[in-house]
């Protein structure tokens, strides 16, 4: 079974007097385990595509089902345990929650879950990415490229089998970009994961196993690949 | 400088959330004073407008003693002259019995002359003129007197030596509302009864009033000066209608003091919340402020734009408050019309709100001082790092800071025109502030330390730190409001539990006054009980150590004073529950001159030492003690006492009477009471228990009135908690989208933010609670020496009200931030 499938998504917003389709009947369907990365220009409404998928926003019209459960018209309380448990995102903005330290913004999906042991698989994942010594730390207190990995571990606490990443390098030098970008990828596979990502970036899109296009809403292309093959 | 009308427009309705609650919170600052000081002033006004009639006529003179010669004969020349009109009275209280002699009741008599009242008029039931019914032999009374000795008109009543017939009831008299607070109901005798009754006795407490009518009223103020200057005034009292205390006056004027301590206190809380709520909308303004700093606009334009915006929102809060206090005006006048003159017309004095005005604007530039500083710390680098400012410098706060509390100290001493009281009064608020304030922080301090497992509670109380959040100065106000109306509910109950209620056992339930000193032997035989005489002897303090009392200065104290009339006495010991605080014993075995032995609450009036000097007149004659000894009472208790006590041969050929009192089974109060006055006419007996359940139902009545305006002080901490939870509303918006994303339901986030409001409520009212349980525990034991009780259930309920209300409000405040989908907000964002 496709842990994500979408049929006929449109998403229209309404301003002023003007509709503007952002989205136009987009189709598709990914399987457990694959690296996808929707890619397009700026305005292409990739952004929005991925919150469709996510369940972070409802489509104007259209079906979307992550492990074959519909979430389209799901409430918000309907849709907080599929994201606990099945979700995790990575934004290009971090959105750390700033009252937290890097631990407990970590260990918080943990803790909603009911996990007993929230605080030592935080400080697993924190040492794993290399922020052991920031486990106490406020976000306020952290780097542009340690928030990002701090923000990568809080997705990956839980385990999700779906993880959405929003252009989580857009706000990285290239060095910590490279650097989450790997940390991403490996998590991913050591959890066995399904990744979908948005970017512009081709060296990213590059590592993906999967590369869907859009262009003025509309899904144009949709290429599944070797990982290091060219585009 | 340009002001740019629009910026302004534009600022303010994009904070109108913020801009409300600011308005609200000048409003109320105003409101309740506003209110109570105008309607002082109102009330003042309207008994001036009518002044004639409550006092029923132009000139009065009032004394305890029949006048003195020349006052007297001033008068008869004034009247035979043609000059003026006169008309006496005299208002004394005496026991009224039924014809049967089966049931009696203390009433208070108005032995009235023809021509009484020379203005205004006594409504009778019968629709008759006073003086067409009030005739030699017939009587006219209160509507209650029918009713407490089943009589009706016709009926023939026992008043001291005489019978009379009841020929009407009276509706209403101009020169007093029928529904203040005295010991019985009214009864007018006509003037020629007066001897008939026996009831003149020496030393009775008989208030001698003489009205007089001026012809030209132009005469008026020089008459009352002439007449000013021939009385002895020591104790004769020539007035005006128009300077004439009345009890009216006197009644408006303490209550009215209590009303303008709640009206200070609202305005303290609520200042608060203005420094609060204008700082919260300033930090909403910061990012934008440091945006048009960092493109050029300085530091002076930004404060100029944004103080308009303060005076205009100002303005409108003052406008509704000023506006609110008429309504709040017309309803006190409406809630205690019963304690007016009928007819007495309502008129709003405007000069009153004007102060209120200038009050106002004087309380927005204060209090918004602090917050429209602080502007000039916002630097455009706030773009980049949203920080709190920090102030550059400190002093101009401290000394917007000590002007407050001048400006405060003056308002107080304004309004309570009374230094002593107003100094007991800043520190006792100042000290409940600073406790509230001290323990407050001590507590937030150690929660902040604490490791909390639970995540909601962790997050709640992580919430309660929030950037720009109020919590301390929202627990603060709240605790200091909570505080102020629990105490007036714990002392009112306590005082209610001490007296009413449970009536002490150990102490008599009733007093009988004006017994003659030939009529000991007699009355104990009547009583059938051994009894305990104690002499009376009438006096006014003159002189303390040679120098005259202020008559004017004492008369104008809220407390005691040594104008009054007192009663002293003689006695050789001490009392059971006194004790000697200075002196040895009673009197000093060294001394030859006369000796008096004060009570302690005597040198509270004015600072006395042993050895000092005090002239009394006792009926015109003068007489000079020296103070042998301070006493004490040990517990506070319905026992008679006396402030001055002297030794038996002193006093012993003064003019006197004689008091008693005993502790009678309820059941018993009536028959003995009828037994005592059929015996000897003369004796006042008072039923104290009943006296004191009249008393506390009226006391009730106004103490709500207290309390009802005292809870307006919460408003202005639930204004605070809304600003508080507007100001640190993209926080919350933050945490709750966050939490939401993470996988957390609504419930999850309304539970985070119930608990940090039930942590508000819950610890502001456990505080407020204890506070006033001390306080009131403390003034129970120390000042009115009665039993405490804690009233834990009534606690509990107040304190569950105030849990629900922080709560409520706090989460209604929240809901559009509840109901914020994450998505809104992920857009919202700048680099999403």
């Amino acid at each position: 079974m496709n842990i994500l499938e979408a049929r006929n998504l449109n998403k229209t917003y309404a301003v002023e007097n003007r509709r503007i389709t952002v989205l136009k009947n987009i189709s598709l369907s990914i399987a457990p385990g694959e690296f996808v990365v929707i890619s397009g220009s700026s305005g292409s409404g990739k952004t929005t595509l991925l919150t469709l998928l996510s369940g972070l926003d409802q489509p104007s019209s259209g079906y979307v089902a992550i492990q074959g459960q519909e979430i389209t018209g799901a409430t918000e309380d309907e849709l907080a345990p599929i994201r606990n448990r099945m979700i995790g995102f990575v934004f290009q903005s971090f959105h750390l929650v700033p009252s937290m330290t890097a631990k407990e913004n970590i260990m918080f999906p943990a803790e909603i879950m009911g996990k007993k042991d929230a605080e030592q698989t935080a400080l697993r994942l924190l040492r794993r990415v290399g922020l052991a010594d920031r486990a106490d730390n406020m976000p306020s207190q952290l780097s542009g490229g340690e928030k990002q990995r701090v923000s990568l571990c809080r997705a990956m606490v839980n385990q999700p089998k779906l993880l959405f990443a929003d252009e989580p390098t857009g706000n990285l030098d290239s060095e910590n970009g490279n650097r989450v970008l790997s940390q991403l990828i490996d998590l991913k596979t050591e959890q066995g994961a399904t990744l979908i990502l948005v970017t512009h970036n081709p060296d990213i899109a590059r590592a993906a196993d999967r590369i869907m296009t859009l262009e003025d809403g509309r899904l144009i292309q949709d290429i599944s690949r070797t990982p290091g093959q060219g585009p | 400088m340009m002001i740019h009308p629009g910026f302004i427009r534009r600022e303010i309705a994009r904070s109108s959330k913020q801009a409300v609650v600011f308005i609200l919170c000048v409003g109320l600052s105003l409101v309740t004073l506003t209110a109570f000081s105008g309607f002082s002033k109102s009330i003042h006004q309207s008994l001036l407008y009518d002044a004639r009639k409550l006092h029923a006529a132009d000139i009065i003179i009032r004394s305890y003693e029949t006048l003195s010669e020349p006052l007297s004969r001033a008068i008869s020349e004034y009247v035979q002259e043609g000059r003026v009109a006169l008309a006496k009275y005299h208002e004394f209280y005496s026991v009224i019995r039924t014809s049967d002699d089966s049931t009696s009741v203390l009433s208070q008599l108005k032995v009235v002359e023809k021509g009484y009242p020379f203005y205004g008029e006594v409504l009778l039931q019968s629709g008759r003129s006073l003086h067409e019914v009030l005739t030699s032999g017939q009587v006219v009374v209160a509507p209650t007197l029918l009713d407490r000795l089943g009589l009706k008109i016709g009926d023939t009543i026992q008043v001291g030596y005489t019978s009379l017939s009841i020929q009407d009831v009276v509706l209403s008299e101009p020169d007093r509302p029928i529904s203040l607070f005295s010991f019985g109901p009214r009864v007018f005798i006509a003037a020629e009864d007066l001897d008939a009754l026996g009831l003149l006795q020496t030393g009775s407490r008989i208030r001698h009033v003489n009205l007089l009518k001026v012809e030209d009223n132009a005469q008026t103020d020089v008459l009352v000066h002439r007449l000013s200057q021939i009385a002895d005034l020591e104790r004769e009292q020539v007035d005006t209608f128009q300077t004439a205390r009345s009890r009216i006056k006197r009644f408006f004027e303490k209550f009215m003091f209590f009303l303008n301590l709640v009206g200070i206190f609202i305005l303290v809380v609520s200042g608060v919340g203005i420094q609060s709520t204008l700082t919260a909308l300033l930090n909403e303004k910061q990012y934008a402020i440091a945006i048009m700093k960092a493109l050029g606009a300085t530091n002076r334009h930004i404060l100029v734009h944004y103080m308009v915006i303060v005076l205009l929102l100002g303005s409108i809060g003052m406008g509704a408050g000023i506006l609110m206090g008429i309504l709040i005006q017309y309803g006190l006048a409406n809630l205690l019309s019963v304690f007016l003159p009928p007819g007495t017309p309502f008129l709003i004095a405007w000069s009153g709100l004007v102060e209120s005005a200038g009050l106002g604007m004087l309380v927005l530039l204060i209090f918004s001082f602090v917050p429209l500083y602080r502007l000039r710390d916002m630097h455009p680098v706030m773009v980049l790092r949203q920080d709190i400012p920090v102030l550059s410098s400190q002093w101009p706060v401290f000394a917007c800071y000590g002007m407050l509390a001048l400006f405060f100290f003056g308002l107080v001493i304004r309004h309570m025109q009374d230094v002593r009281f107003g100094l007991y009064f800043m520190a006792g608020l100042g000290g409940l502030i600073m406790i509230t304030t001290l323990v407050t922080y001590a507590m937030l301090s150690l929660l902040r330390r604490q490791h909390i497992q639970n995540l909601a509670f962790r997050q709640a109380v992580k919430g309660l730190f929030r950037k720009g959040g109020a919590t301390q100065t929202i627990m603060v106000s709240m605790t200091t409001a909570l505080c102020v109306i629990f105490s007036i509910y714990l002392l009112e109950q306590n005082l209610n539990a001490t007296f009413v209620t449970s009536f002490p056992q150990d102490s008599p339930n009733l007093f009988f006054l004006d017994i003659q000193p030939d009529q000991t032997t007699a009355f104990s035989k009547n009583v059938d009980k051994n009894v305990l005489f104690y002499p009376i002897v009438r006096a006014r303090v003159t002189h303390v150590n040679s120098a005259p009392i202020n008559r004017k200065a004492e008369h104008s104290k809220k407390r005691d004073n040594l104008a009054r009339v007192f009663n002293l006495t003689y006695r050789s010991h001490l009392l059971d529950d006194e004790l000697i605080l200075e002196g040895k014993k009673l009197y000093r075995d060294d001394w030859q001159e006369i000796q008096v032995s004060v009570l302690d609450t005597v040198i509270d009036m004015q600072p006395m030492d042993i050895g000092d000097t005090i002239q009394f007149n006792i009926q015109g004659v003068p007489l000079i003690a020296r103070i042998s000894s301070i006493r004490s009472r040990t517990k506070g208790s319905l026992r008679p006492f006396f402030y001055f006590v002297f030794k038996k041969e002193t006093l012993i050929s003064a003019p006197q009477t004689l008091f008693s009192a005993l502790r009678v089974s309820p059941e018993d109060v009536g028959p003995l009471q009828t037994r005592v006055v059929k015996q000897f006419p003369n004796i006042n007996v008072i039923d104290v228990s009943e006296t004191i359940r009249v008393f506390a139902g009226i006391m009730k009545q106004l103490s709500g009135i207290v309390q009802g305006f005292s809870a307006l002080s919460i408003l202005a901490g639930v204004l605070i908690l809304i600003s508080s939870v507007f100001a640190t509303r993209a926080e919350r918006i933050t945490e709750s989208v966050y939490y939401k994303i993470l996988g957390a339901k609504t419930s999850f986030v309304v539970k985070v933010f119930s608990l940090e409001n039930l942590f508000i409520g819950l610890t502001s009212s456990v505080l407020a609670v204890v506070i006033s349980q001390v306080e009131t525990y403390l003034i129970c034991r120390f000042v009115l020496e009665i039993d405490f009780q804690m009233f834990l259930l009534s606690c509990i309920s107040m304190m569950a009200g105030a849990v629900v209300l922080v709560n409520g409000v706090g989460i209604l405040s929240a809901r559009s931030i509840l109901e914020k989908k994450p998505i809104t907000y992920l857009r919202e964002q700048p680099d999403a």
